[in-house]
């Protein structure tokens, strides 16, 4: 069995933790945000490639909406703003949906996390919250950078 | 006696220029560089002349550290270290340094800075176009309280009036063109009860209908549909505005030709008396560093086709430019964003020089304010502003001025960035768990430090970064442009584009200390 094979069946079968180290979650190190998406916003080869796959991220979480959550929005820098506190025209292009295994705790924004979790492509809506993401990682966990 | 006299001083002269030439430094280029400056600017003759058009191009935060920065890259872009890299508007011939501050604010905002520059006298803290009388947030204050724009004066000459902004065409910068209101940030709406001024898109939209404004361009659309609507055609903005109006079919009907992307923006008909209204984002528009030509056009691009546009009016225009994200990009602490649309701020200022003739044209470029960027030290040539300052090379047998391999270190054994900021989202001192703040300087690596998504360290932590009260310098070039000389206040902004477009042609006059330039006197563009 390759090595990235075994990690991804591991982790899909694992109780993870809130917290756990990012190279037991990922088959790669993690990337970047920009990794995923082409300057045009189409997504990139690498993101096509492992739909479905578990990949770590590297970003920053932006102020979650409210507390009790399983959902945050990962941005590629620092952004204090609170993406819900801005009509939808005012978020980046280019952010990442997270879907937790757990209920976030949350981190500062301008510390740099990692974060796993399976990679979803194409637009969703969130029947709760009314958020619409065109990439995400579910069942995802995240630690300190 | 005095015939005496003069001869003491032609002797004096003439000692003084052999002497210069047996200096030991005489052959050296920075000595005959400078040399022939003085002769470049001896030539000078002021130009006296009505201005027929002034165009003034504000970066906004791009403050003389900032404006440093944008030097070095682009220069080192091109290959060279940096440092005697010259921008496009670092070769105008008149330069002033203005103090930016507000009447009741030491570090200025945005939107007093750019209303004194469009009417004149200093504004308050977040306010737009309203007299030392008006008071922020309170409606009721506007009533009386309202200026005069520079728009308004050169429309009643019959020129036209154009604005383009990379921010969205509502905030401040470009609001300040059209716009008078208690606060900034009333771009889509006003408080409930206010009747006494509308919101600043809307203000927008009126002037256009009233023949002020002819070209608006920018990003905003979100700020011209109501909070019902999405544009799904248009990159699927949704509306913001409490009113439920759309201002862009308010316009398009009032006989506004309308774009909203490139393809759009090609459509233009800019042979055509109808007004323009670009709206390209729904925000704000792209970071040069994000943007793709695909999608909606550069600074420079807009600049070009606002020319040609206006150019078609015999009485001239006014246009003022803003590259509205190199603030932003400040806030954010990512000097590699500030670079990259400074230097589309430089292609534009390029471009407006390139299209119009300096005889008839003033072109003022300057800043509304600085920021809180700092440069550290002591960094040998060619360091990579958006890098690590490398150690000054002491070796230079050979003509090797590069700075060394090694990067310089601090106290704590770690390197640093050339370009850092005071404050900011990029702070060492991170939040902890117990919510005190605390933290230590990452280890960076030059190649980490160059990343696009990289955040200079700083040291106050604060969620944006601030703007900084230090002074930012005014670049001229055209019709009285030589009026910009000093440490002045940034209000006389608008009192020599005033003097430019008001002034009794020298040619017509009979006469005075001023002389009308010579067709060929440095006017090159």
């Amino acid at each position: 069995m390759q090595r990235r094979q075994f990690l991804v069946a591991s982790a899909a079968t694992l109780l993870v933790p809130h917290l756990v180290g990012a190279e037991a979650e990922a088959a790669d190190g993690p990337v970047r945000m920009r990794d995923l998406y082409n300057k045009d916003l189409t997504f990139s080869d690498y993101a096509k490639e492992r739909e479905g796959e578990r990949i770590a991220v590297e970003g920053f979480m932006a102020p979650p909406l409210k507390a009790e959550s399983t959902f945050f929005v990962l941005t590629k820098r620092p952004m204090a703003v609170c993406p819900f506190c801005e009509t939808e025209a005012q978020w980046p292009d280019d952010i990442l949906a997270v879907y937790t295994s757990r209920t976030i705790d949350t981190v500062p924004f301008n510390v740099k996390i990692v974060t796993s979790g399976k990679l979803e492509l194409g637009t969703y809506e969130d029947p709760e919250l009314g958020f619409v993401s065109r990439v995400r990682l579910a069942g995802a966990v995240y630690e300190r950078s | 006696m005095k015939k005496l006299l003069l001869a003491s001083v032609a002797a004096l002269v003439a000692t003084a220029a052999a002497a210069q030439d047996s200096l030991p430094q005489a052959n050296s280029p920075w000595f005959t560089d400078a040399q022939a400056k003085i002769n470049e600017i001896m030539a000078r003759q002021p130009n006296t002349k009505r201005a027929k058009n002034v165009i003034l191009l504000v970066a906004d935060g791009n403050g003389v550290t900032t404006n440093y920065a944008t030097r070095l890259f682009m220069g080192q872009q091109e290959g060279g270290m940096g440092d005697d890299y010259v921008l496009p508007y670092e070769a105008f011939p008149h330069l002033a340094l203005a103090k930016t501050y507000n009447i009741n604010a030491q570090t200025p905002d945005s939107a007093p800075t750019a209303g004194a520059m469009n009417t004149g006298v200093k504004q308050l803290f977040n306010t737009i176009n309203l007299s030392e009388n008006g008071v922020f947030e309170d409606c009721a204050s506007v009533e009386g309280n309202q200026l005069k724009t520079f728009a308004e004066i050169v429309s009643e000459s019959d020129k036209s009036v154009g604005i383009i902004s990379t921010a969205r065409i509502t905030h401040a910068t470009p609001a300040a063109v059209y716009a008078k209101t208690a606060a900034r940030d009333w771009e889509d709406a006003v408080p409930e009860g206010c009747t006494t001024q509308k919101d600043i898109a809307s203000q927008l939209v009126d002037q256009m209908k009233a023949g002020v404004i002819d070209l608006a361009m920018g990003g905003g659309r979100g700020m011209f549909v109501g909070a019902d609507t999405t544009l799904a055609e248009q990159e699927g903005t949704k509306g913001k505005r409490a009113d439920g109006k759309n201002l862009i079919d308010e316009a398009t009907e009032a006989g506004a030709q309308y774009a909203w992307n490139t393809e759009t923006f090609s459509g233009l008909d800019l042979a055509s008396d109808k007004p323009v209204l670009a709206l390209f984002e729904g925000s704000h528009m792209k970071y040069e560093a994000d943007r793709t030509d695909a999608d909606e056009p550069s600074l420079a691009d807009m600049t070009k086709a606002a020319i040609e546009y206006l150019s078609k009016n015999e009485n001239g225009y006014y246009l003022e430019i803003e590259a509205g994200r190199v603030d932003h990009a400040n806030h954010d602490g990512n000097a590699y964003r500030v670079v990259t649309d400074g230097v589309a701020f430089a292609k534009a200022v390029a471009m407006a020089d390139e299209l119009t003739n300096d005889e008839d044209t003033l072109i003022i470029v300057t800043a509304d304010h600085e920021h809180a960027i700092a440069l550290n030290g002591y960094c040998g040539r060619g360091s990579p502003i958006l890098g690590l300052c490398y150690d000054v090379n002491t070796k230079t047998a050979g003509g090797n001025y590069k700075h060394a391999a090694e990067p310089n270190m601090a106290a704590d054994g770690k390197p640093y960035t050339v370009i850092g900021y005071l404050n900011g989202a990029g702070s060492v001192l991170k939040e902890q768990e117990d919510k005190t703040f605390s933290g230590s300087r990452d280890d960076v690596s030059n190649e980490e430090a160059m990343d696009k998504e990289y955040l200079q360290q700083a040291l106050i932590p604060m969620t944006s970064e601030t703007h900084a009260g230090t002074d930012v310098a005014i670049y001229a070039k055209g019709p009285w442009s030589h009026l910009f000389d000093g440490t002045v206040e940034q209000n006389y902004i608008f009192h020599v584009m005033n003097k430019a477009v008001h002034a009794e042609d020298a040619a017509a006059s009979t006469g005075g200390a001023m002389e009308a330039t010579p067709a060929a006197a440095g006017t090159a563009n």
